[in-house]
Parts: C-alpha cells; sequence; structure tokens
C-alpha cells in the first residue's frame, strides 16, 4: 500500500513524496494511523483535531474521492494507492 | 484450605488474593492437569440467585475459547464454598510489569492487540467483562496476555472494594455498579448499564496505564476520581508514545459511548496498523514527536541587534520583519516567512529577557501557533498543533485570531483568542495550552453568530492593575469580563448598539472589531463597533457613543496613543456593504479629548482613489517619546507617522494584504535609547521613496 505526500507536506515525511506500508490494514483511517506513526507530523495537518479530513486536503484511493467511497471507513488493499491532495478550492 | 479437596480438586498452595476471594493453586484429580482454584469471598457474595447467576455467567464464559481468555473450567460449590475453577496462567499481571514505569510502545501494542483480541471474542458471544484493569491481565514469560475474571463482575460486586474505591459508597449506590473505579466509564457512573464499549473505555485507560505507568483519571478519593472521569479531558501522553497509540487511547477514553469505538475489532485493527508502522519505522530516529525546528535558508533575514526597534507585519500570505533603528527611517525587510500561510496574530514577547516573537500561521494544512527566538531565522514548527479543541468540545481550531501576553512576572503565561470563538491560555511558555472551559461553556455561547470574519475571538485585553480581570472580544458577541480569574465571564454591552438585532441594544450579540485600554488608566476602554465608535470609563460597565464628527462609526483597528489617555487611533471605512476608506481618501482620526471631537490626519496618505481597508490588528504604535503610529492595509501598503499622526509615510508597498501589524523594541543595549526614557525624536526621513525602494530592492534579491 503506497501513501503520495504532496509537495507541501513532504517535510514532514522525512523529504519522502512516496511511502509505502507493508502490511495493508483495512481501511483508510487504520492506514492514516499508521502513516501517523511514521510521521507524526502529517496528522494535524491532514485531520483536524476531531479527526476529520481537513476541509480543503483530498484523499484518493486510486482514482476515487474518499468522501465519495466512506471516508476513513474505505476499504483499502495491499496494491492500493492513496493521494494526499490539496484541493483547488483551498488556493484562495 | 491447603491440602483440603474441594470437589475433585486438591488445594495446593495459596498464589493470590483479590477483592473477590483467595486464588490457590489446585491439582485436578480426574483430568490430572493443574489448574487454578478461587474461592469466592463470603462476603462478596450477594444471596442465592446471584449465586445462581454466577454459575450460569460463569459456564457462558467457559464457553470462550481463546488464546487470550483465561478459560473458565468450572464453578462448583461444596460445603457453601463458592469456587471457580481455571486454566492456570503462570506470569505477572500487567500492573506488577508496568509498576510506576511506562513500558515500551512496541510492548503496549502487543499487549493491546491480545487483549482488544479477548474482548472482540467475548462480545461477540454477547459477553462484557465488567472489569478489566491492569490487575486481571497477565503476561505468561512467553509474552502471551490471558484476560482473567471475564463475565464474572457483575454476578459478585468484585473489585469495588478494592483501593481508591473505598470510597465510591459515599456517592452513589454500588448495588448496581461493578468493576473498579479507575477503569469505570463514565456511563457507569452514571448509573447506566455496562455494555461492550465500557469493556473499550477500561481498555483505553489500561492501555493508558501502561504507555505512561499512572492512571488517566486519578484522584486522591473516590469522589475526585469519579469527577475526572466524568469531566475532565485526559492529560496528554508524553512524545514517546507514538502518535497513532495515543489517537487510539483518545478514543477508547470518549466520555460519549458513541464516540468510542463501537467494536472490539476495530480496535485491534487500529493497535494492528499502528504495530506494523512501528515494526517498519522502529530505526528511525526517537526525537521525531517533539516540536521541530525549521531553520529558514535562501530567505533575506533581517539583522536584528539590541536596541533595534521592529515593526512586524502578517498577511495572508506570510509574515514580514521590518528592521529599523531608534530614528525609525530606513527599513531592511525580513521574510517572508510562513510562505503561503496567513498570519493573523503576532507578539513581541520580551518578559523576563528573552527576544521572542510568537506567530498564528494558518493554511488549508491547519492553523499552528509558532515561535522564534532569533528574529525569524528559524521557527518552531510542531508536529503536532500545541492548540486544539478537545475532544468533547466536538469543533476543530480554523484560526488564532489573537496572541496577548500574560502580566509581566508571569513570563510563562500566554493567552490566544482563536476561531471557534475560544480562549486558550498556556501557563508554561506555550509547551501546552488549555481551553478556558468557563467562557467555552457560558451559557451565550450557542447564540453567538458568527460575523464576515467568522465567529471569532479577536481581542484579549489585561487589566494591568488587576490580575483577576481579563476582557475578550467577540465578533459576534460582545464584550466579556472577569473579575475573578476566568472563573466566571459577563457580557458587558451596555450602551453598544447591534444594527443588525430587531433589539438594538441586547444584552450580548454585538458585533465587536475591537477593543482597546490605556495601560495607566485600565478602567478606561475604547471600543469600535460594526457600526459605533464607544468609550467605558468604568471597565465596560456602560458604553457612551464617541462617534462625534467622523465620516462613519463603521471601522475595525482603534488604537491609544502609548501615554496620552485622551489620545485615539481609528480609520473609518464607508459601510457594511463598502468596507473601504470613505470617499476614497485614506484618512485616520484622532481624538485628543477621548472621544469628544476627532480630527482627520492626512499628510502624507493618498486622498484620491484610495479605496482602502485597515483590518482590527493592522494598526498599532510604539511607545516612543513622539509615537509612532503604524497600519497596514487590504491592499499590501503599510504606512507610518513618528509624529504622532501629524504626516505619515509609505514604510512599504506590494505586500500580499495586511491583516497584523505589531511594533517592538529590541532591548539590551548599552547605549541604545530606551523608548520610553528617549528625547524627543526630531528626526524625521527626509523622503519616503529612499525608505520604500531600498526595502523593495532588499525584498527582491
Amino acid at each position: 500500500m503506497t501513501f503520495h505526500i504532496p509537495g507541501a507536506l513532504r517535510e514532514y515525511a522525512d523529504g519522502q513524496n512516496k511511502l509505502v506500508i507493508e502490511h495493508a490494514p483495512a481501511t483508510l483511517g487504520d492506514a492514516l494511523s499508521a502513516l501517523w506513526l511514521l510521521h507524526p507530523g502529517l496528522r494535524d495537518r491532514i485531520v483536524t483535531e476531531q479527526g476529520q479530513l481537513r476541509e480543503h486536503v483530498n484523499i484518493f484511493i486510486g482514482d476515487e474521492d474518499v468522501r465519495y467511497t466512506g471516508g476513513l471507513m474505505s476499504p483499502i488493499s495491499s496494491g492500493s494507492e492513496i493521494s494526499i491532495v490539496p484541493a483547488i478550492s483551498g488556493g484562495s | 484450605m491447603i491440602g483440603q479437596l474441594l470437589g475433585h480438586y486438591r488445594v495446593a498452595a495459596k498464589i493470590g488474593e483479590g477483592g473477590m476471594g483467595v486464588v490457590y493453586r489446585a491439582y485436578d484429580e480426574v483430568l490430572h492437569r493443574d489448574v487454578a482454584l478461587k474461592v469466592v469471598k463470603k462476603d462478596a457474595r450477594l444471596d442465592a440467585s446471584a449465586s445462581q447467576n454466577l454459575l450460569r455467567e460463569a459456564r457462558a464464559s467457559s464457553s470462550l475459547a481463546h488464546p487470550n481468555i483465561c478459560t473458565i473450567h468450572e464453578v462448583g460449590e461444596t460445603d457453601g464454598e463458592l469456587y471457580i475453577v481455571m486454566e492456570l496462567v503462570e506470569g505477572k499481571s500487567l500492573r506488577t510489569i508496568s509498576g510506576d514505569m511506562s513500558l515500551p510502545a512496541e510492548s503496549v501494542l502487543r499487549y493491546g492487540v491480545q487483549i482488544a483480541s479477548a474482548l472482540g471474542r467475548a462480545h461477540d458471544r454477547g459477553i462484557v467483562h465488567r472489569d478489566l484493569k491492569t490487575a486481571n491481565i497477565v503476561v505468561t514469560a512467553d509474552g502471551l496476555v490471558k484476560v482473567l475474571d471475564f463475565g464474572l463482575a457483575k454476578q459478585v460486586g468484585i473489585g469495588i472494594l478494592e483501593g481508591p474505591t473505598q470510597s465510591l459508597a459515599t456517592i452513589q449506590d454500588t448495588s448496581s455498579i461493578s468493576g473498579t473505579l479507575p477503569y469505570m466509564a463514565p456511563e457507569i457512573l452514571r448509573g447506566e448499564a455496562a455494555d461492550y464499549r465500557s469493556d473499550l473505555w477500561a481498555l483505553g485507560v489500561v492501555l493508558y496505564e501502561s504507555a505512561s505507568g499512572r492512571l488517566p483519571f486519578e484522584g486522591r478519593t473516590g469522589f475526585e476520581i469519579s469527577s475526572a472521569i466524568m469531566r475532565e479531558l485526559v492529560k496528554p501522553l508524553g512524545p514517546s508514545v507514538p502518535l497513532g497509540l495515543w489517537a487510539i487511547i483518545q478514543r477508547c477514553l470518549a466520555k460519549d459511548p458513541a464516540q468510542r469505538y463501537q467494536r472490539a475489532s476495530e480496535v485491534q485493527a487500529a493497535l494492528e496498523a499502528v504495530q506494523s508502522a512501528f515494526i517498519v519505522s522502529k530505526d528511525l530516529p526517537a526525537d521525531r514527536g517533539g516540536p521541530r525546528t525549521t531553520v529558514l535558508h535562501g530567505l533575506r533575514h533581517a539583522k536584528v541587534r539590541k536596541g533595534d526597534f521592529l515593526l512586524l507585519v502578517g498577511t495572508i500570505k506570510g509574515a514580514f520583519i521590518l528592521r529599523s533603528n531608534t530614528q525609525r527611517g530606513g527599513w531592511e525587510v525580513g521574510g517572508p516567512y510562513f510562505h503561503g500561510h496567513a498570519v493573523y496574530a503576532i507578539a513581541y514577547d520580551s518578559r523576563a529577557g528573552q527576544h521572542r516573537i510568537w506567530a498564528s500561521t494558518q493554511s488549508i494544512w491547519g492553523t499552528l501557533l509558532r515561535s522564534s527566538d532569533d528574529f525569524g531565522k528559524s521557527w518552531t514548527n510542531p508536529q503536532e498543533a500545541a492548540i486544539r479543541f478537545p475532544a468533547d468540545a466536538g469543533i476543530s481550531l480554523k484560526n488564532i485570531w489573537q496572541i496577548t501576553l500574560g502580566p509581566e512576572d508571569e513570563p510563562n503565561v500566554l493567552y490566544c483568542g482563536v476561531e471557534p470563538a475560544a480562549l486558550f491560555e498556556t501557563r508554561d511558555a506555550g509547551e501546552t495550552w488549555s481551553l478556558i472551559r468557563s467562557l467555552f461553556d457560558h451559557p451565550h455561547r450557542p447564540r453567538w453568530m458568527p460575523g464576515n470574519g467568522g465567529l471569532a475571538l479577536h481581542t484579549v485585553v489585561l487589566d494591568p492593575g488587576n490580575k483577576q480581570r481579563m476582557y475578550v472580544a467577540i465578533s459576534s458577541g460582545g464584550v466579556y469580563r472577569t473579575d475573578d480569574g476566568g472563573t466566571t465571564w459577563t457580557s458587558q454591552n451596555r450602551g453598544i448598539r447591534a444594527e443588525f438585532m430587531p433589539n438594538r441594544y441586547p444584552e450580548f450579540g454585538q458585533c465587536v472589531h475591537k477593543i482597546a485600554m490605556h495601560p495607566a488608566r485600565p478602567e478606561r476602554l475604547f471600543l469600535q463597533n460594526h457600526w459605533g465608535l464607544y468609550r467605558s470609563d468604568d471597565h465596560a460597565d456602560h458604553w457612551v457613543d464617541i462617534a462625534n464628527g467622523v465620516p462613519s462609526d463603521f471601522g475595525f483597528p482603534i488604537v491609544v496613543h502609548p501615554r496620552n489617555p485622551d489620545y485615539v487611533y481609528v480609520v473609518p471605512v464607508e459601510s457594511d456593504q463598502f468596507r473601504c476608506a470613505c470617499d476614497g481618501r485614506l484618512r485616520v482620526y484622532r481624538t485628543r479629548n477621548a472621544g469628544a471631537s476627532w480630527e482627520p490626519l492626512t499628510r502624507g496618505l493618498p486622498q484620491k482613489g484610495a479605496y482602502e481597508t485597515v483590518l482590527r490588528d493592522a494598526m498599532t504604535t510604539d511607545s516612543f517619546d513622539s509615537a509612532g503610529i503604524y497600519f497596514g492595509t487590504r491592499s499590501g501598503q503599510l504606512f507610518g507617522s513618528l509624529d504622532e499622526g501629524k504626516t505619515w509615510q509609505t514604510i512599504l508597498e506590494g505586500l500580499p494584504a495586511i491583516v497584523c501589524v505589531r511594533s517592538a523594541f529590541v532591548e539590551g543595549a548599552a547605549s541604545g535609547l530606551k523608548p520610553t526614557l528617549s528625547p524627543q525624536s526630531r528626526t524625521l526621513p527626509q523622503t519616503r521613496s529612499r525608505a520604500t525602494s531600498k526595502s523593495r530592492r532588499k525584498r527582491k534579491s
């Protein structure tokens, strides 16, 4: 399972743009928990303190926006490509 | 008891004693195996029907064949002794292993997964543990976890007589409660029925205790412990605990069962995910949890020396630090700091000899409070936001609008006013921040309304003569004051109109844009409202309209002269529909008689086609003898006056929209002029273009 990290957040991921997690958890929420552990600085930048995805941050599993596939409960598999992408609306 | 036969079990040796009874090693003379035999204390037993329940429950529990559950073989009664025969588990309890020490995160995760797995199996069979705690979780020599006493708590009422739970009887009827107080979920303390989610709460307590060596909710008495469980937020764990594990613990410890994980299998999956990532990340450096510092390269910094004077400018796309000397003639520009982030609040903290700049940064990636001790060369870049709403608040931080320093003699105290409207306080120089609950829980809060800039607590004013008194201003909520150090807050809006409400003079709900106090006369406050200019001479008990001769009483900033409490500056805009300088003429208005009359100050300011807006925190003063007044506009122009507003110069143009301007004098120079002691500064910059072009050249390079 692979995470794609946007440029603005790479400083919190030791400069990497791609992170591979060997043991794929069942849901996006669990995968993110694993991501926070690897790179704690990413968490507060991607989700709010209430655990919700920030308004202008999108996450895609493959080509699917997770807002339409069950949010943090979206299922993932070992081959999932997860992209974290700032929304266009966030550039105001 | 030793040597006796209970049923077909020969009692061999006493191996432990708990609230429920004494545990012996025994030998099963029929099946020829060692077992644990728990003889239930007579005083822990209830009546005959309870004994029957115990038998029934134990039989159900005995069906739980799971590697992490201590199997119950049999429950029997012989000669009036009720006993439970269990799998003999040789190991140490998690409480003994942990003691007062924190266990490595790896161990906590490994044990946690097994405990969650055990709970999952039991819950699937409809069995709730009801008394999960570190004392009844045993870890064998090879690391296998065994959870003891499944389903036994309810029937026997065990545990409640143990340790710190003894005074529970004084606060609540214990007949319907079972379990051990420090592990009890809030719903149980409320007298509601325990369900499987109460076990998940207890699991959260167990994980917290294992990870930190202390209980999440502590107290000297049962009453204190239950109050903490019901009301307090769990204290954060240190940086050695992985954030993923901390997040799981927090979710287990949500006061509302509906906010917790709903199934033990979810906790197990989350712990496993953290565990698998932990295995991958084990080799990474260990200091990843603490605040990070970003050192900025390739950026021009102002070379600040002691005795310098600074302007700190926050814009919607970053912050700038402008350096000058006491003459304030030419400016060297550092920045932009926080490239692309909005900086709505800046403060300079020179208390206790420090030189710290605080700044809030906001972007789509959230809002953080950052600081620099080297005038912008490096900034803290915390991994985790220190200012955050607790889980039960149910809302998230949108912006930090105000950073206000605490009293001079308490250099570790600061306040932040934030959006959604709330006040945060730190007492350890920003390491940890807490929400001021008394204001957050104010009965008015649900009726505060967001203004154009959102629902923000944007102004915090301390009374320098009375540490118990503080004012906050909320848009739209009005002015609130505490006279008892923040225990209670009262709305203080008498005389302030709310143009947009059916009742023009409501108790609260006014859209106040800014309040300002003169430190020498703390009873006097000035207020720029969303329509309306006001003064109070009695600590905000009453406000009087002072819009005598301004072209519009709509505006945002209001600043008081650093020494003369009768001098006040505002920048009126036309209306709430057209928030631009009236008639396209950028005019600062000054009163020299506390609002009895106002005069326009225009020399050096554009007077044609200047549809400028000056926002609420974008104006400030310095404290030199001839006071400097500075303001920035939404079009990115920064203006200054060194003669109290008589004449103005452009300091810098072409910045992003300016939202915050603050001044700072860097004390400590042996020969430097301290602003309040300096002689009248007569030297004014001769041309405005020199300062501007020099600054701009530097910005380009």
